[in-house]
Order: C-alpha cells, then structure tokens, then sequence
C-alpha cells in the first residue's frame, strides 16, 4: 500500500474506508484522525502537509507556554520539528482506537519536551526516552471509543467551565510544565490546596474514575 | 495483568505524570505501576486529554513559512538512513517487567549488578543520572526478612514480580506504595518465591534495629 501524494481532500472517502478497515465496529472520523492515519498507511505527504499547517502552530504555542528551568524560546521552533518529525516516523504505529490524532500528538510533543530538557539537563546516563514511559500492552479489554469520547466531550465542556482558580492550576501544570510543588511556590499557596484544587477540577470533569470502575469501588 | 490492584499512586501524582512534570524517579515507578494497572492506564488516557485540550485551545502561533520544507528535509534524510527496530528481546531477566524497567537492566553502559544487603536481601542500583533519587531494584528471598528500617526521605516502591507484605498489608505485583520520611516498616517476603521490586529513594533510609548500624553503609543513598 505504499503510495504517495494522495490527494487527501478529494480523496476522504477512501480514506474513510481504510479507517473502517481497521476498524470495524466504531471509528473516529474527525479530520485530523483521518489525516493522520492517512500518513501511517501511505506515508501521503498531503495528508501531512495538512496535519502541519494546522499542528505547528499550536505545537510552537504549546513549546512557547513552557516556563520549565532551562527552557528558553530558541527552543521552539526545535520542538515543533522534533514533533512533526515524530508524528511522520510513529504515524502507522497510531492506533484511533486508543486516542483521538490531537490527543495522540499532545502526548508525542510532551514527551519530546521532556526530552529535550533532560538531554540539556545532567542526566544523560538515562538509557530511556520518555516516551518508554508511556510504553503501554495492548489492552485486553480496551476503553470503547463511545465512553473515550464521553470523556473527551465531557473534558472540553467542562475545561471551560471551571473556577479561574483551578483552570490556572491546570494550565500551570499543563501548559507551562510546573510540579504542584512549584506551583505553590510561585502562586503562594500552600501544596495541600494546589492539590485539592487540581482534585476538584478532576472532579467537577468526571475523569477521577473510569466508569467502568465507578460500580467496583461503590461497593467497596 | 492485574486489573484489580489496591495500592496505586494518587490522582494528583497521575495528573503530574500526565502534564510531564513528575520528577523522571518517580516516573518511572509510576510507569512501572501502568504497565500492570489498567484502571490507572484508563485515567492516564483522560487525564491527557486535558493537556491536549488546553494546547488546541491555545492562540496558535505564527510558523516560519520554510519550516515545513525543513522537516521535510530531515524527513527525508532520516529515511535514507532508516535502521530496522530490533526485535523485542526475550531475556529472562526482564520477562514480565515493564518496558522502562527492561531498558534500564539492559542499559549497555551500566549493567546493574545484584549486590547483597541483608541475608535476605539484594539491591541492584540503577544509573539513570539523577541526583536526587536512587532507583533500584531489590529483590528479598522467599520469607525473607528485611532489617526494620525508616526513610529520611520519600520512597516509592513497585512490586514487579512476587509479593511481600508488612505491619499493615501485602502487596503484589503492580501494587504501588509510598513511604513517607520517618515512616518505620519491615517488610517481608512472601512464603512462595522470591519477590523484586524497583524503588525510588529519595534520601538515605536509617536502620532502627540495634545491630542496624552494620548495614548503615550498604544502604547509604547511592546515586548514579
């Protein structure tokens, strides 16, 4: 199947089918999704091109909002090629079963920010990159797209309707790579309520718990 | 793999794991702790989905109208020179562990060599350049006891292979537990094997037993 340059755009349908292929049941047909498995099957530069335009700014904006110790905004433009270059290399390992394209190319850009600080930083003893953290088995009985996207749904909504208080925790943590610890610190809180504000905030988006838990530990 | 885990890391620790900003020790515990813990996989899954909504929501920022080429470029480049990945390796050592804790044993530059600590414990340290931790493995024999003992600083410990228990409960492989500086424990292994857990140490662990100060040099915090 190793054609290039397909014309993603005139083409969707067929692409369509290829993500149906792999997919029988259930499938995500989001654009970026789609795009994304376009480039992990036939290596089409369009499809990546596409992903580019619309990833690269927000990735040099997520790399732009890290306030990590020895980061410094040279790096930027770095991490939005490490990524990119990343995404085209890991693209047919992707699995839409397992995370939307967006969420999937988060974790590659913070993981590559991760490891960009640990090679500037004293630890290049570390046999690991940090994606060997994330390394997960195939999930006997996996989360079903229909309760990954109640989440995913459930997070977008509700991101937007926390207190500012927790929202500037999250994006702290988040956006700018602090620790809680570090976050007290700057905010001039105590650690116990940066924690419980970040419990809160997972709370109020239902995430604390995987439902198909929630019945387990209500019997506990 | 068990799903049905009692000791896991607490949620603001999974949320530091998501956002990348949990110190690379305890990472790599929690990531141990993963491997065996789907409930925990399962929320690490929507716990990223916060960091990836809060980068799409952010103002995206304007890119270098040749940067696309230069990617392409290195792209191209790095295919030229593609390497075959090697195949997953089936050594024993590392048969069940997981993938963070496999790359560590078989890091080529620094082989951890199992040392003995106690009569029934061993301790193989592991380079990973951090100058605040000691991760290593220890491994107690079957029904072993290791000395009493209290932590100057925090410890996390994963069971990756047996079981071992102590004052207040046991733990099996995945289970996930911190100690606290100057909480006091001894634990034990199980009756029916040898038990292997990686640890995360922040500080030296002081020996409370009176014959403890013996050991008080073996069990020095030992970065590398």
């Amino acid at each position: 199947m190793l054609r290039k340059n397909i014309d993603i755009v005139d083409d969707k349908a067929q692409v369509k089918s290829r993500v149906a292929v792999l997919n029988t049941s259930e499938k995500r047909s989001d654009q970026w999704t789609l795009l994304l498995v376009a480039v992990g099957a036939d290596r089409d530069r369009q499809a990546f091109a596409q992903l580019f335009s619309h990833f690269a700014p927000l990735l040099k904006s997520f790399a732009q909002a890290s306030r990590h110790e020895g980061w410094f905004p040279g790096l930027s433009e770095d991490l939005v090629q490490e990524v990119m270059i990343k995404v085209w290399q890991k693209a047919a390992g992707y699995n839409p079963e397992k995370a939307s394209a967006t969420t999937w190319i988060y974790t590659v850009a913070r993981n590559c920010r991760i490891d960009m600080l640990r090679r500037k930083s004293n630890t290049q003893h570390l046999p690991l990159e940090n994606e060997d953290f994330w390394h997960e088995p195939d999930e006997e009985t996996p989360v079903s797209l229909l309760r990954q996207k109640r989440t995913e749904d459930k997070v977008q909504d509700s991101l937007a309707q926390l207190p500012r208080e927790q929202d500037q925790i999250l994006r702290k943590v988040y956006l700018e790579g602090k620790s809680h610890a570090e976050a007290s610190e700057e905010l001039g809180l105590p650690l116990g309520t940066v924690k419980s504000r970040v419990r809160l905030a997972l709370q109020k988006m239902q995430i604390l718990v995987a439902p198909e838990y929630q019945d387990e530990l209500s019997h506990e | 793999m068990s799903k049905h885990l009692s000791h896991h890391p607490d949620k603001e620790m999974l949320v530091e794991f998501s956002a990348g900003t949990l110190a690379t020790a305890p990472s790599i515990c929690v990531s141990a702790h993963l491997h065996f813990c789907q409930q925990c996989r399962s929320e690490l899954l929507s716990l990223d989905q916060i960091g990836s909504q809060l980068m799409t929501e952010a103002e995206p920022a304007e890119i270098d109208d040749n940067l696309f080429n230069r990617v392409m470029d290195k792209i191209d480049q790095a295919e030229a020179t593609e390497q075959q990945p090697s195949e997953p390796s089936t050594d024993p050592r590392v048969a069940g562990f997981p993938l963070s804790v496999s790359k560590l044993i078989k890091n080529k530059f620094h082989t951890p060599i199992w040392k003995r600590l106690s009569a029934s414990v061993d301790v193989a340290r592991f380079k990973t350049g951090q100058k605040d931790f000691e991760v290593a493995l220890h491994r107690i024999c079957a029904g072993g006891k290791t000395p009493k003992h209290d932590h100057h600083g925090l410890e996390y410990t994963v069971v990756l292979r047996g079981s071992f228990s102590d004052e207040s409960a046991v733990y099996k492989e995945g289970d996930f537990l911190i100690r606290q500086p100057g909480d006091v424990h001894q634990p034990m292994g199980a009756q029916n094997g040898e038990c292997i857990c990686l640890s995360a140490l922040e500080a030296p662990i002081r020996l409370t037993n009176p014959l403890g100060f013996l050991m008080k040099p073996l069990l020095r915090i030992n970065p590398m």
